[in-house]
């Protein structure tokens, strides 16, 4: 039988060791155990058991550093449950103790078990033999041992009651009592080691002692002791060692263990440290070696790292530093509007974990990447290489060389340049005769004939401004000039950085505006015999084209004719093309408007970043992108210059079919509602709205050649996007209002690879520019569109199979499979996507407050910006003008900028009669404010020189729903005569 | 703050029984260094000699490390691979030595050894290549036992180290 037994100490008593560095030990025990259940109710059960417990004996094993060096004699156990031993063990010990384990063995007949073993701790050098009480530790042990005669055994369920209830389980457990102590040599001196070498403190650093002694934390057993002592000891939490005490801790302290976030890894670093860790992080040209080295963006280019500490100057970091600040703060001041500002700190976190997820994709070369090998030219090519000797030396049409790619990475300032050809351009306006009175319109066209012998028309010149610099061509006669110039612009990188990334993401956008010189004769002098003649020329603009950098660098080239973005009002000019219709047919007069034609280039040819090689994970079913890998694959071995998208990539990184991205939503109810009547109207309306979305090239924004699709509500939450997610949306708008509409996937300038919107109406196919809101008929020549690769609908993909790309060229028929290769066909079935837009927008109301507040933040900063770039001279504003024309601007917005400019004009001369005016409206999306001052910059009209000038600034703001605002800025001078 | 700069390439290895080789390799430092500027691991080509036993990498390496204290004084630990005309690796050998303390322009050749297993392992690896890898490529540098590991001698290979040392005299470190 095996009873609940309790171990009870007798006598403990330390006594003197002998010589040398010795250990001493006293250990008495008396092991009691419980009364027997109730002697002599149950006769020979319980002899039975008193029979067993006789056979039984215990004896204690005594371990040092693991092995055993002594053990107790075998006694039985008492009546009373107590064993007692009584003896007292020296042990000399040559090593460093590191644990003493005391071992209580069960002993029956010849066999012997072990109960429990207890863990002693190492004594304190000064706790000395004679001076030390006993302890006792508590002890049990979980094995079962069950019987068949009365003892209760143990982890055996057992009842006190009769009737069996309230069982209780009892374990073997006891208290074992010993004391250990350090000896006393002869010469009265104790035989413990010396403290120095006693493994006390935290710096003990010997590295071999286990935790618990190496503090000297004898007698912790206390759990509460141990947390504080591990939490003050800086125990490493994750050092293997440590793990069983760690383990410990949690569970005793039901899991709040506080892991200290520091740990040594290398003992005795700190003593033979140069410096402390402080002063190494807090070295300033250290750090700025590290920024540099991390690519940060502000030191990426940072050549220069000076040797010495003292010559970093505390400067360099005050930016960067901010920059870190200011990631929580929203800079409301740069975007004027709460929305806009989140927005932007959005797009910016979206772009921070894009950049991360490509960051790796990067990394992946071929071999082509790194090594450059020159294809050995087939026959063929030598064929057409003899054919080219035969050639004419000046052919009289030259056609442009390719030239050779320079890599973007070994180039610095000054070694790009931005070509710019202006060649000609088309439909100039023309000057209005000036004429003071406005009741005289009818003589004036009588004039006319006259007028046109004798007066200059225009005399335009053509203004290429980027990055600040300025370039003219020479002046030109005539509403259609040619120039044929070639401009050079120098192209300095963000920060010097001329990395494929930094490229990308440069924003800087050339200007191309087209002016009219006016010469004034101010006055004769006669000095010195000869006559001078003192003229002033003044400028007027007329329009202008902008073009971002990005486009030139992906496009590595643009050629071609675009329409100027002229005004829709032009004080002083008229557009009526009143004698171009001499000659035949003229196709020009399809467009209205003036139109450039020019070539951009950068020299040398950089090479234009590589899309991203990186399958991305798509929830898509693989079936299907098997097959749209095969179909992209097809189209570009057959037609390599079409653009063909089946697979997009959403803001999630993941790839979705591009058909799921189509499904009719509803545009803004106040937009249907304008124009009840005039379908065509609200048609013009959405298309109007859509393009007052800003556009933010996916690549300007990623830094990165990848183009993430947004689907329609991210969009309008984020209220930035290119020319794909205004198209989807443009589309889905059309849909939505009954109209046969795809999309079309290809290629347009100046934006190379896009996407336009086609709409079928009234037996017609229309071509819809989503970002500028414009529409062309498909056989209209100046639709920017060149090449149309595939169609995109809710159920199919298109290919163009046929063998032109220009869509006038080319039917829009697609049930014509010759013409058009669908992506699913009767092989292979539409699978029933589902789309990935939301059913319904939401549109958040038009607010009118916040407009008419933006409205005058932008005019304040406007006046101030333009007297800020006349500091010469002195800047008057017309205040009369001003609130004229701030009267006019919202009827420039109703009517979408038409048929108001004749009325207006004439109000505005017989308001100011004696005022020779000139200025325009501008009109802009509004993203921030930059872009608006940057375009009222470059129309020049703060150069004008003469002393009376006045201005006047009018600026609107027009809300939409979901917060897209149109912005219209009037701008005028006034020259009194 | 002293600083050290180790400018120098991985110039190639010789003494491997196949001389399509490759080379991984990395810098290991104590927690006093830091790393200012510069890769402190990679991967050199694969070459293939048309002549000769060595194959030639000669594969960069300029570090710039700033140090509170000289231990952990780092050193360049290398994997040997050898790669067949099938594009297979095969392990071919650790190897690891200290950048040299001194400054100045050193030769450093560094021996390698590969881990051996049992004889059906080796029986195997006769024929079909492989062979047993190490765990952790920790216990090349560092000095955990390694009484239970058998190994085999390989090649060595040929470390060109320059070695530029700043402010360490400041400190009391002779250079």
């Amino acid at each position: 039988m095996r009873e609940p037994s309790q171990w009870v100490p007798m006598i403990s008593r330390a006594r003197q060791g002998d010589q040398g560095e010795r250990e001493r030990w006293l250990q008495q025990m008396r092991v009691s155990r419980l009364p027997g259940l109730i002697a002599g109710q149950v006769k020979w059960a319980e002899v039975a058991r008193r029979e067993d417990v006789a056979k039984r004996s215990l004896f204690i094993k005594i371990l040092y550093n693991g092995k055993e060096v002594s053990r107790t004699d075998s006694r039985s156990l008492n009546t009373d449950f107590r064993v007692h031993f009584g003896q007292i063990f020296n042990l000399k010990i040559v090593n460093c103790p590191q644990s003493i384990n005391l071992q209580v063995f069960e002993e029956l007949g010849s066999s012997c078990s072990l109960l429990t073993q207890v863990f002693v701790p190492v004594p304190e050098p000064s706790v000395l033999t004679g001076s030390v009480l006993l302890e006792e530790f508590e002890f049990s042990s979980n094995q079962r041992v069950m019987f068949d005669h009365e003892g209760v055994g143990s982890d055996v369920p057992l009842s006190f009651e009769p009737d069996g209830s309230n069982k209780q389980t009892l374990l073997t457990s006891g208290k074992l009592s010993c004391c250990v102590s350090w000896g006393i040599g002869e010469d009265d001196v104790p035989l413990a080691p010396p403290v120095s070498q006693q493994p006390a403190g935290i710096h003990s650093g010997l590295g071999r002692l286990d935790a618990v002694t190496s503090i000297g934390a004898s007698g912790l057993y206390d759990m509460k002791k141990i947390g504080e002592w591990a939490t003050q000891s800086r125990l490493d939490p994750n050092d293997p060692k440590n793990a069983s005490i760690m383990q410990l801790l949690k569970v005793a302290r039901s899991g709040e263990v506080t892991a200290p976030d520091y740990f040594r890894l290398e003992q005795l670093q700190e003593e033979f440290n140069f410096v402390t860790d402080e002063e190494l992080e807090g070295s300033k040209r250290f750090r700025l070696l590290r920024l540099r080295n991390q690519e940060v963006a502000e030191f990426r280019s940072y050549k220069c790292v000076p040797g010495l500490e003292r010559e970093v100057s505390d400067k360099v970091f005050q930016e960067y530093e901010k920059r870190l600040k200011d990631g929580e703060i929203i800079d409301t001041k740069e975007h004027l509007d709460s929305h806009r500002a989140l927005v932007a700190k959005y797009l910016q976190k979206i772009r921070e974990s894009v950049i991360n997820r490509f960051l790796l994709a990067k990394h992946h070369y071929l071999l082509s990447d790194l090594v450059i090998e020159e294809e050995i030219p087939s026959i063929g090519i030598l064929g057409i290489n003899l054919f080219k000797l035969a050639e004419s030396k000046r052919p009289l049409k030259p056609q442009r060389k390719e030239r050779k790619k320079v890599t973007a990475q070994n180039l610095s300032d000054g070694d790009i340049r931005l070509l710019v050809n202006i060649i000609r351009a088309y439909d100039i306006p023309v000057r209005r005769p000036h004429s003071n009175k406005p009741g005289q319109s009818t003589p004036s066209v009588i004039q006319g004939n006259d007028w046109l012998i004798g007066q200059v028309q225009v005399r335009p010149f053509v203004e290429v401004s980027f990055q600040r610099t300025v370039l003219q061509t020479t002046t030109a006669d005539g509403p259609n000039p040619c120039w044929n110039e070639e401009l050079q612009l120098p192209f300095s990188a963000p920060n010097g950085d001329y990395s494929i990334a930094s490229l990308q993401s440069a924003k800087d956008e050339v200007f191309i505006s087209i002016f009219d010189e006016l010469v004034y004769e101010t006055g004769v002098s006669d000095k010195d015999g000869g006559k001078s003649i003192h003229t002033r020329a003044e400028k007027h603009w007329l329009g202008s084209v902008k073009i971002p950098f990005s486009t030139i660098y992906s496009q590595s080239r643009i050629d071609g004719t675009f329409k100027v973005n002229t005004p829709s009002v032009l004080l002083g000019y008229s557009k009526e093309r009143s004698h171009g219709t001499n000659g035949g047919y003229d196709m020009r007069s399809l467009s209205e408007g003036a139109f450039i034609t020019v070539f951009i280039t950068i020299e040398p040819q950089l090479v234009p970043g590589e899309p991203i090689r990186e399958k991305f994970d798509s929830q898509e079913d693989e079936h299907l992108l098997q097959a749209s890998e095969r179909f992209e694959r097809d189209a570009a071995q057959r037609y390599p210059d079409r653009p063909v998208i089946t697979t997009v990539i959403d803001l999630n990184g993941k790839t979705v079919f591009i058909t799921r991205y189509i499904r009719p939503l509803n545009p803004p109810q106040e937009l249907l509602d304008a124009f009840p009547n005039n379908p065509q109207e609200a048609t013009a309306l959405v298309a109007r709205f859509v393009s007052l979305i800003p556009s933010l090239p996916d690549r300007v924004s990623f830094s990165g050649v990848c183009d993430l699709w947004s689907t329609c509500d991210q969009f309008l939450t984020l209220l930035a996007g290119d020319e794909e997610e205004h198209a989807v949306l443009l589309c889905n708008y059309f849909l939505s209002m009954g109209k046969k509409t795809w999309l079309i996937i290809g290629t347009a300038i100046p934006e190379g690879p896009t996407a336009y919107v086609l709409t079928y109406e009234q037996s017609r196919y229309l071509i819809w520019n989503p970002s500028s809101g414009q529409y062309y008929g498909q056989y209209d020549t100046f639709c920017p569109l060149q090449t149309v690769g595939c169609l995109v609908n809710a159920d199919n993909v298109w290919l163009n199979v046929q063998q032109y790309t220009a869509p006038m060229r080319i039917s829009f028929d697609t049930t014509k499979a010759n013409l058009w290769k669908p992506f699913f066909s009767r092989s292979f079935s539409h699978p029933g996507l589902s789309s990935v837009q939301q059913g319904e927008l939401v549109y958040r109301r038009t607010d009118r407050a916040a407009a008419a507040e933006l409205q005058d933040r932008i005019e304040k900063i406007l006046k101030e910006k333009i007297m800020e770039w006349r500091p010469r001279q002195p800047t008057r504003w017309n205040r009369y003008c001003t609130t004229t024309l701030k009267q006019f601007l919202p009827k420039l917005e109703l009517s979408g900028g038409r048929d108001v400019a004749e009325g207006h004009r004439h109000e505005l001369q017989s308001l100011l009669g004696d005022n020779r005016i000139a200025g325009f409206p501008l009109h802009l999306p509004f993203s921030e404010i930059r872009p608006i001052v940057e375009a009222v910059h470059s129309t020049g009209v703060h150069n004008i020189q003469a002393s009376n000038v006045e201005f006047a600034l009018a600026v609107y703001v027009h809300p939409y729903p979901n917060n897209v605002l149109s912005v219209w800025v009037y701008l005028a001078s006034l020259v009194r005569t | 703050m002293a600083e050290l700069h180790v400018i120098g390439q991985i110039v190639g290895a010789s003494g491997f029984p196949q001389n399509s080789l490759f080379c991984k390799w990395g810098v290991h430092t104590g927690g006093a260094w830091r790393l200012l500027s510069g890769l402190k691991e990679g991967q050199t080509q694969v070459d293939v000699p048309q002549t000769g036993d060595m194959a030639f990498w000669s594969h960069p390496i300029d570090l710039h490390y700033a140090t509170k204290g000289i231990q952990g004084w780092p050193k360049v630990h290398l994997q040997v691979w050898h790669q067949d005309s099938f594009g297979r690796c095969q392990l071919f050998g650790y190897g690891y030595c200290h950048v040299p303390s001194s400054p100045g322009h050193h030769r450093v050749r560094c021996v390698t050894w590969r881990p051996l297993g049992s004889w059906q392992e080796q029986l195997a690896q006769t024929f079909v290549g492989g062979g047993a890898q190490l765990r952790s490529p920790e216990l090349v540098y560092s000095g955990a036992d390694r009484y239970r590991l058998h190994t085999e001698a390989m090649g060595t290979v040929e470390l060109e180290l320059g070695v530029i040392m700043r402010h360490f005299d400041k400190y009391g470190v002779e250079s």
